[in-house]
């Protein structure tokens, strides 16, 4: 049986109230302190969708690398062997999976993050945590599918021989930049799609295009001088290109990923805030 | 000795959809689009009578509940029971007023909050208790509890959508039985299982109850409420007609449906 935790007689009241509420100011603080406080709760989701993922598949987590993987030797035939779209110099494989491993990540993040509030509406009308918690596991839990398509991408490096430089140090900040970037994007589409369901079926699709105009199947030295920059403004371009140079030692293009860089904090930022203007209404709109 | 909930004017305004729109459900872009061209037309037209899409859930709803009481919560369907919990859960927001509460708040508005079919027992008692509130060191203390508690035992490496109902709302109301709060908002969740496992859930309720922990409890079983609670409120149409001795607002209660149920 539970011990007695508490008598009445012992009741302490604190002299503030632990919480208020009432109807909130039309600017409000991001809270990054009450996101902290439920930190378990965000490990928990990340847990929870990591378990649930591969349930009853029969190929399980290889689906990390079997999608990558497939894809990139279709491109190797078609845009390699056919078009002969030109690589800077890198084999076709090892260029075409790491473009797709980074936007494989960049994009399920982001979709599911975008979906994630809608996804988990039994949780929002049923209790109470700061709601930033929901797309921020959604988009975290492709961490894991990340990392296990890397094995392969390390096998790859390995496999054509591409020297070990200090660039490799870029590796894991490129990887928290394409994260941010995903979570500042789906943090502020799942608050969208709450109130709007088309973000669901437009998503899918911008996200090709997006792909397209991204240097995924070419590199962004294809695109002439006078169009780079308009190329650069997808911050997208920023990112892949610095993995690119992280690991073959193409020459790093600081202008782009600075400017990924500066957009990816702004963007977090702002959709934070947007985020948290609107989660009031979350309850009743979902 | 002072309130551990004080509710202040507390009210909730709601949109209700008329018929010939859509729900907010099914809202999207285009829809909103028309509607912001719309919507001034009808206003004009309708002579800045717009507030008829409006209802109050809760007007002016003001209470106070001292620590280790359990306060009960009353009313017809639609009187606003499920909102006020809701409002004090913080999971929307009210319209107007105001509510300080001081005390570790845990709520239990459904049974199973989060509980995912693919999971095990085991994995869904964690997962649901995080949900709840529960610090992962908590749920590892009270885990055999709980699994005894819902006499899961053999079953508790499954994963619960193999459980019959009764297993699955056993476990999720074991989970939440366990929670240890200051203040705990009930709604409904007591009439779980067959007759064996509610009395068990009774008997819980009353040893919680022993705990000191102050519980505001939304049901529509009047004998529980006659049972657990001291006091009680009873809601009509989002305002409190009674709030005083549980019998007292049972025997309101009671007399008005009979009124505005009985033939004429």
């Amino acid at each position: 049986m539970v011990s007695v935790m508490s008598n009445h007689e012992t009741v302490e009241l604190p002299d503030k109230p632990l919480v208020v509420i009432e109807r909130s100011k039309p600017w409000v603080a991001l809270n990054l302190r009450g996101v902290w406080a439920y930190r378990e709760l965000l490990y928990f989701l990340i847990w929870r969708d990591l378990k649930v993922r591969y349930k009853q598949t029969l190929l399980g987590a290889s689906w990390a690398i079997i999608q990558p993987l497939i894809t990139m030797l279709v491109f190797t035939y078609f845009f390699g062997k056919l078009a002969r779209v030109p690589t800077d110099g890198v084999p076709y494989p090892i260029f075409f999976y790491t473009g797709l491993v980074v936007w494989t990540y960049f994009s399920n993040a982001l979709i599911s993050g975008a979906n994630s509030l809608v996804g988990n509406a039994n949780l929002i009308t049923k209790v109470y945590f700061p709601r930033l918690i929901i797309p921020t596991a959604a988009v975290l839990s492709g961490l894991l599918d990340f990392a296990i398509a890397s094995v392969l991408l390390a096998g790859l490096l390995l496999y054509y021989g591409l020297p070990v430089t200090v660039r490799y140090l870029m590796f894991l900040p490129l990887v928290a930049l394409v994260t941010m970037l995903a979570l500042g994007f789906g943090v502020w589409l799942s608050a969208l799609n709450v109130r709007y369901r088309d973000v669901r079926y437009a998503l899918s699709f911008l996200v090709q295009i997006w792909m397209f105009v991204s240097p995924i199947i070419y590199p962004s030295s294809v695109v002439p001088e006078e169009w780079r920059w308009l190329m650069v403004l997808n911050p997208m371009t920023g990112i892949v290109e610095g993995f690119r140079a992280s690991l073959f030692g193409n020459p790093i293009q600081w202008t782009a990923l600075g400017y990924s860089t500066v957009f990816t904090v702004a963007n977090l930022f702002y959709s934070a805030y947007v985020f948290r203007r609107t989660e009031r209404h979350f309850a009743e709109l979902i | 000795m002072r309130p551990i909930i004080k509710v202040e004017n507390l009210s909730k305004q709601f949109r209700i959809q008329p018929t010939n729109r859509p729900a907010v459900r099914y809202d999207t872009l285009r829809e909103s689009l028309v509607e912001t061209v719309k919507s001034p037309l009808r206003r004009a037209r309708a002579n800045g009578k717009a507030a008829g899409d409006m209802i109050w859930a809760l007007r002016d709803v003001s209470f106070e509940v001292m620590p280790g009481e359990v306060m009960g919560v009353i009313g017809a369907n639609g009187a606003g029971k499920s909102t006020l919990l809701s409002v004090l859960s913080r999971i929307i927001e009210p319209t107007d007023g105001r509510a300080e509460l001081f005390g570790r708040v845990a709520s239990l508005l459904e049974v199973g909050t989060g509980f995912h079919p693919d999971l095990s027992g085991r994995e869904n008692i964690y997962l649901n208790g995080a949900v709840l509130g529960m610090r992962r060191r908590e749920i590892d203390e009270h885990f055999d509890e709980i699994v005894a508690f819902a006499e899961v035992e053999d079953f508790i490496d499954t994963a619960v959508k193999r459980y019959s109902s009764g297993m699955y709302v056993r476990l999720a109301f074991a989970v939440a039985a366990h929670l240890n709060p200051e203040i705990l908002l009930v709604d409904e969740v007591l009439a779980v299982g067959d007759a064996s496992f509610q009395r068990k859930c009774l008997g819980k309720m009353d040893e919680v109850t022993q705990n000191g922990r102050t519980i505001l409890l939304v049901t529509h079983n009047l004998d529980v409420i006659a049972k657990l609670c001291g006091r009680a409120i009873f809601l009509r149409k989002g305002q409190v007609a009674v709030c005083g001795p549980a019998q007292e607002a049972l025997n309101c209660y009671i007399t008005t449906s009979n009124e505005s149920s009985s033939p004429d």
